[in-house]
């Protein structure tokens, strides 16, 4: 199997995507007779390559470099130096690729991973296409295969996105398209489902009988950083919002799967997005809320405001923090509100599911007004500090009859005992298997930008000013009072 | 849940890798075989306002309170503060450190986490500090190891809490430690908790019961006289003002509190109305009341508790401690009108 690698010489392969190779190596999961061919407009020998990539997985793999895994993996690396500009194309990619198979026995079958720009998707494509490296796929089992991984964002919105899919569906089936979400990988992600259809006491408590609300806050602590460029033209709500949150909301809200096969579960969480009520007009302005941090403090340290952030258009409009409320209108979910949050430098990186169960009647321990019970909460952590707990009143011990809120915690660490892997280690070898479950499929992509587009169009037509927050806050307080006007409130990570 | 600390794992660490190293030593911890649960009830903010040497063992920081045994009673993330105050320099210096304590029997063993800070940042950047390290949806109460007398309580860190917890007995000057508490204590924002409150229950109880009759021992028109030993002046006015805020109608005017020559005692308290006299002593085995009724002396015993007893009894209050709160209050006012 050779995986090449659009953009290999770029940040997603150095942080990312070769330390995820070198880990999935280390375990043994990497087919035998592999490579890994980084592409890039840069001059680099194959020596040179392999420096980058042993820098990237010194600092960025979960596990410490290996001298003895790394002389083994580093001989799976090579890297072309092509352009997909010009007639010529990838010509020279080819005949290379051609040779590094043939010296290696490889059978043929490729993974292209586009790690550029959406701009460079569909001429990327194109050449591929042009230089007949893609065969359209009639069936899975079909060998030597050519797949192809693309990395959000899938367009700026739903043109752009449709145009992005038709390109790419010019030249590849649907079933060799695997479209990242990288969120879909992680562990604790995938546990959703585990979760829920593993364990007999959770399911039957999913639905608006028992569901008070949901929450769900992906936190981000960085802020802008090098990414003003990219950020300057999506905002909040395309990067993360209209990809990772809706994904989510469609794991923890989705009907049980008759299989786990992938286009069955992927059927599953594309109901969830046809059923999302849309947002149109003033039911924006009253369910949703945009703000930008300004200046503040991380860590105990001063930063700047988005609007200073180098790259950053001193008067951007562009959202850092948005927080909705969103329903569901299916039968499961109807009446529940759904309240999502994410922004830049907030507190702290933490990302959480949390399931607020209804309050136990007003009566014997839950009896006083002035100290409720706090409700049954089910939070499931996905990132830091992977796991979930269930909160639950306890007695306190000693001679009163005092009911205290404990957890019931699972940890991953402290179970498992072993760091878990990174998304990118799973969703690679699903696609060597071909398994597409956890990648989007493309009705699912446009479902999500559907539901976004009016949100936008209404904010484009304001001008009045975005509300800010300082740095290291959770946010405005307007976010405070969108779920507090309704009696609840943000639960504290 | 008390317990000897079994093992301890620690190790230096950065603002941006707090999260990782804990995770890291969880694995560690984790890949011993034994079971081990994260136990964690609360977020327990220890403040010290004082910086050891540049080159001091962060692990060794606050030897000198009872750390272990609190957690190991109320298990809690641990989060110091090691705090160097009056800074304004945006790159303020920074070190953390973390580690996890375990407890308990190999079958039912439990680690809690803690977290070492030692930071000069400006005092408007340290709830940046608390927010990043405590868990949000956990109660986070704030351990101020200092005298509040002398290191006033910083408002930005105290009411990140939904409690205050000092210890009254180190105040060096008590009209000075009421002026700090004041605010918090007349906007009832936040649960105080002196543990030094504790050590009076058995006084207050014999107030309460030991009237004739079993009615209270303040009698309408009573005068009160509290002497005390040298270093238990907070004791003593803590206990004027809880009678005052309980026996307000009957005292005739507030107590006179005093240093005096009081033995083995920490308070003795005399009281004196129309018809009768009654002297109350408090020791280190309880309080006794002699009179005003003829027989033998009432004795109400006090609990056998440690410091870290004390302190994890009061971490797992999840309310307010109103007779505390009332108590301060009048001291308050008194010391206004003064």
């Amino acid at each position: 199997m050779t995986i090449v690698i659009f953009g290999g010489n770029g940040d997603l392969a150095h942080r990312k995507l070769l330390p995820a190779l070198y880990n999935l190596h280390v375990d043994g999961l990497l087919p035998p007779r592999m490579a890994i061919v980084g592409v890039g407009r840069k001059e680099l020998t194959d020596e040179a390559y392999r420096e980058f990539a042993k820098d990237g997985i010194t600092k960025f793999s979960r596990r410490p470099l290996d001298e003895q895994p790394w002389s083994s993996f580093s001989k799976m690396l090579f890297f072309i130096n092509a352009s997909i500009d010009g007639e010529q194309g990838l010509a020279s990619l080819g005949a290379r690729l051609d040779l590094i198979e043939h010296e290696g026995r490889l059978p043929g079958d490729r993974i292209y991973y586009l790690a550029v720009p959406p701009t460079l998707f569909a001429p990327t494509v194109k050449q591929l296409a042009r230089a007949r490296f893609v065969k359209r796929e009639s069936s899975p089992a079909d060998h030597p295969f050519a797949r192809i991984i693309v990395e959000k964002p899938i367009g700026r919105d739903l043109d752009s996105a449709r145009a992005i899919n038709d390109a790419i569906a010019e030249v590849f089936d649907e079933r060799q398209i695997y479209r990242i979400d990288h969120y879909l990988g992680k562990e604790t992600v995938q546990n959703i489902l585990v979760m829920r259809f593993a364990n007999s006491i959770f399911e039957p408590l999913f639905n608006q009988r028992y569901v008070d609300h949901v929450q769900i806050t992906v936190a981000e602590e960085e802020g802008v950083g090098t990414r003003a460029g990219y950020y300057e033209q999506a905002g909040a709500l395309r990067d993360m919002i209209q990809n990772h949150l809706l994904q989510l909301v469609a794991l923890v809200a989705m009907e049980p799967p008759h299989a786990l096969d992938a286009d069955v579960v992927r059927d599953e969480r594309l109901e969830v997005l046809q059923s999302l009520r849309h947002l149109e007009g003033e039911a924006v302005d009253a369910n949703v809320v945009r703000a930008q941090y300004g200046p503040g403090f991380n860590v105990g340290k001063p930063v700047p405001g988005y609007r200073e952030e180098k790259g950053v258009d001193p008067n951007s409009r562009i959202e850092t923090f948005v927080a909705l409320q969103i329903f569901i209108d299916n039968w499961r979910w109807a009446g529940v509100p759904f309240y999502l949050r994410t922004g830049k430098r907030l507190p702290k990186r933490a990302s959480e599911i949390s399931v607020h169960l209804k309050e136990v009647p007003p009566i014997l321990f839950n009896a006083n007004p002035a100290a409720r019970l706090d409700p049954n909460v089910l939070s499931i952590r996905i990132q830091p500090d992977e796991g979930f707990s269930l909160g639950i009143s306890s007695k306190l011990p000693g001679p009163d009859v005092r009911p205290y809120p404990v957890k019931m915690d699972f940890h991953y660490g402290s179970t498992f005992g072993a760091s878990t892997p990174e998304a990118y280690e799973r969703l690679l070898l699903d696609v060597m298997h071909g398994d597409a479950t956890l990648f989007m499929r493309r009705d699912a992509v446009e479902a999500a930008w559907k539901w976004v587009m009016p949100i936008l169009e209404r904010w484009a037509q304001q001008s009045d000013p975005i509300p800010t927050y300082p740095a290291g806050e959770w946010g405005p307080p307007v976010a405070d009072r969108l779920i507090e006007s309704t009696g609840r409130r943000w639960r504290g990570l | 849940m008390a317990g000897a600390v079994g093992e301890r794992l620690f190790r230096e660490s950065s603002a941006e890798t707090i999260d990782d190293d804990l995770a890291a030593l969880w694995c560690e911890l984790g890949q011993r075989g034994t079971p081990i649960a994260r136990a964690v009830m609360s977020n327990l903010v220890v403040f010290r306002d004082r910086v050891a040497p540049p080159d001091g063992d962060l692990a060794t920081v606050m030897a000198d309170l009872p750390l272990d045994e609190v957690i190991a009673r109320h298990p809690s993330r641990l989060i110091v503060i090691e705090y160097q105050a009056g800074s304004q320099q945006p790159d303020a210096p920074f070190a953390a450190g973390v580690g996890i304590a375990t407890f308990g029997p190999e079958s039912a063993r439990y680690g809690v986490e803690q977290v070492i800070v030692r930071s000069a940042c400006a005092e408007v950047a340290l709830p940046s500090i608390v927010r990043r390290l405590t868990r949000g949806d956990l109660p986070t109460s704030v351990w101020w190891t200092e005298d509040l007398s002398a290191v006033p309580p910083l408002e930005s860190l105290v009411t990140m809490g939904r409690q205050l917890v000092y210890d009254s007995r180190g105040w060096r000057d008590v009209r000075s430690a009421l002026r700090v508490l004041e605010p918090l204590v007349r906007r009832h924002q936040i649960d105080l908790a002196d543990v030094n409150w504790r050590r009076l229950s058995p006084l207050r109880r014999a107030f309460l019961q030991a009237g004739p009759g079993g009615t209270p021992l303040v009698a309408p028109g009573a005068s009160v006289r509290i002497a005390h030993a040298a270093s238990e002046a907070p004791l003593a006015w803590l206990l004027a003002g809880a009678l005052m805020a309980s026996s307000r109608a009957a005292l005739k005017e507030p107590p006179v509190v005093g240093a005096s020559e009081v033995g083995d005692a920490a308070l003795v308290v005399t009281l004196e109305d129309a018809s009768q006299r009654a002297t109350v002593t408090l020791s280190a085995s309880g309080a006794t009341v002699a009179g005003p009724a003829a027989g033998s002396p009432l004795v109400v015993s006090i609990p056998i508790e440690t410091a870290a007893d004390a302190v994890a009894a009061e971490l797992r209050l999840l309310s307010q401690d109103t007779e505390l709160h009332a108590a301060l209050a009048a001291l308050v006012q008194l010391f206004a009108a003064r």
